[in-house]
């Protein structure tokens, strides 16, 4: 075990690590406000709103993230859209997450104890007042787990962005292994790399989760 | 009803006219849009030594990166050098993310259709690399057994084309050499230079068996660009010529590879 060559590359993989961590905050934000909205037309009362949205959902979670991210990125220029490779990564990720990340946020909503909407309505509450005073602040409670869940997947599927050249930490890995022949050394410490960026999402969620879902 | 088909010829004619000048749009070559931006983008793989691979600071260099250095010189712009998994290269390219490709790239018929190529920038062997106590002797034992190519490459194409061969393809030469260790591959192919240079470093006892001249012995190597730039090929190209001639090419070569590889 050549740990010289750790100490000499860390830094290195610290680098890296920074824009996989920028890539997966940035691509978690797009991804939670598409999937806000493709809620909001999921549960409309406009029959276009609704098959719109399952349609996205269909197709971001049907087909591989790898294929979406070429689409964008080799793809776009044909279509008039040219991306940097950050960019097209933080796009596609978050355009892709956001698919998830509804049916998170709706799994919650829905799970919310039906009572409560009866109750609201009977009350005189309207539909989107129901929604937003009543079950959205429950939801919000239910939510957090599957989030956390949709966030690590985030995070281990940024190293596809590899493939349309971001230099990431997975990246980084695979061009140090090539100049120094030493696979296990540098896969280890990119694997040590991603564990505690999936243990910061994992403390953040149990945070939140006792903070306001205490039972 | 004259002033309706009046109107009508002259709303036809507008669309006509405005079809003509889209149509006629002038390509600007390649070559002004890298001396307006003073800057050319060149892609490599940036994961093979030694012609693309990083050093102890992070930073890609070798053959290809020093080539590309030196030819930005003499077309005096600047150069970024963009790494990018080989076989998306050529992708990259024809959605213009950088504007030439130095990746030790093969030039082929089938690679023709799709981009310009500028070079031969240097000449490499097709090697085919078996363990030491390997059964497989001669070229001709190469059949019915299982042999790792780089994804996308020139002998991934030819290992294909022989048609007795089961193929396996990899992103790179260092998981190639552990899984021939490990017995997943009876056989490697690539180019001779990065398989000299990986086992004096990781010290594997293996055989190499050249091929007959007619199965690839020699290749050329060029810089591949998007068709309908001949200004910037020839520029590039001439730029090749001069550091052939002057010396620059031949230090460059003796440096990263030991041998002029031209």
């Amino acid at each position: 075990m050549d740990l010289t060559l750790i100490q000499r590359t860390f830094p290195f993989f610290l680098e890296a690590s920074w824009i996989t961590v920028q890539i997966s905050v940035l691509a978690l934000l797009l991804g939670f406000l598409v999937a806000i909205v493709l809620v909001a037309a999921r549960l409309s009362t406009f029959l276009i709103f609704r098959s719109l949205a399952r349609i996205y959902i269909s197709v971001f979670r049907g087909t591989p993230c790898l294929v979406q991210l070429f689409i964008i990125y080799f793809g776009g220029p044909q279509v008039g859209l040219e991306l940097e490779p950050f960019a097209a990564g933080v796009i596609g990720l978050g355009l892709n997450i956001a698919a998830y990340m509804a049916e998170s946020i709706r799994g919650a909503i829905i799970n919310v104890d039906p009572g409560q909407e009866e109750a609201a309505r009977s009350i005189g509450f309207g539909r989107g007042q129901t929604l937003w005073l009543i079950k959205l602040p429950q939801a919000a409670k239910l939510m957090i787990r599957p989030l956390g869940v949709n966030a690590v997947a985030l995070i281990k599927g940024s190293a596809l962005v590899s493939t349309i050249s971001v230099v990431e930490l997975s990246y980084t890995a695979q061009r140090f292994i090539s100049s120094t022949y030493k696979p296990f050394e540098i896969f280890m410490v990119s694997a040590l790399l991603y564990i505690v960026m999936v243990y910061s999402v994992r403390f953040i969620v149990d945070y939140l989760d006792n903070r306001f879902a205490a039972r | 009803m004259l002033i309706k088909k009046l109107k009508d010829f002259i709303v036809t004619s507008t669309v006509l006219a405005g079809a003509l000048v889209f149509t006629s749009a002038v390509h600007a070559d390649d070559l002004k849009s890298i001396k307006d931006a003073q800057e050319i983008r060149i892609a490599m793989s940036g994961q093979y030594v030694p012609f693309s691979f990083v050093n102890e600071n992070n930073k890609v260099v070798g053959f290809d990166a020093s080539i590309s250095e030196a030819l930005a010189e003499r077309m005096g712009v600047k150069v970024t050098i963009i790494t990018t998994p080989f076989d998306g290269i050529i992708a990259g390219l024809l959605a213009k993310k950088y504007d030439a490709i130095i990746a030790s790239m093969t030039i082929t018929p089938e690679r023709q259709r799709a981009v310009d190529f500028v070079g031969p920038y240097y000449h490499a062997g097709r090697t085919i690399v078996v363990k030491d106590n390997s059964s497989i002797k001669s070229f001709d034992d190469l059949k019915d057994v299982t042999v790792g190519v780089t994804l996308g490459d020139a002998h991934d194409k030819w290992a294909r084309a022989r048609g007795n061969l089961k193929v396996r393809s990899y992103k790179g030469l260092q998981e190639m050499l552990v899984d021939l260790d490990a017995g997943r591959i009876d056989a490697l192919v690539m180019d001779s230079v990065p398989v000299l240079v990986a086992v004096k470093e990781t010290g594997q006892k293996v055989r190499i068996i050249t091929p007959p001249e007619s199965d690839g012995g020699i290749e050329g190597m060029g810089i591949a660009l998007r068709k309908n730039n001949p200004e910037l090929k020839a520029t590039m190209q001439k730029a090749l010529e001069e550091m052939l001639a002057d010396g620059t090419y031949e230090k460059i070569s003796m440096k990263w590879i030991g041998n002029d590889i031209r």
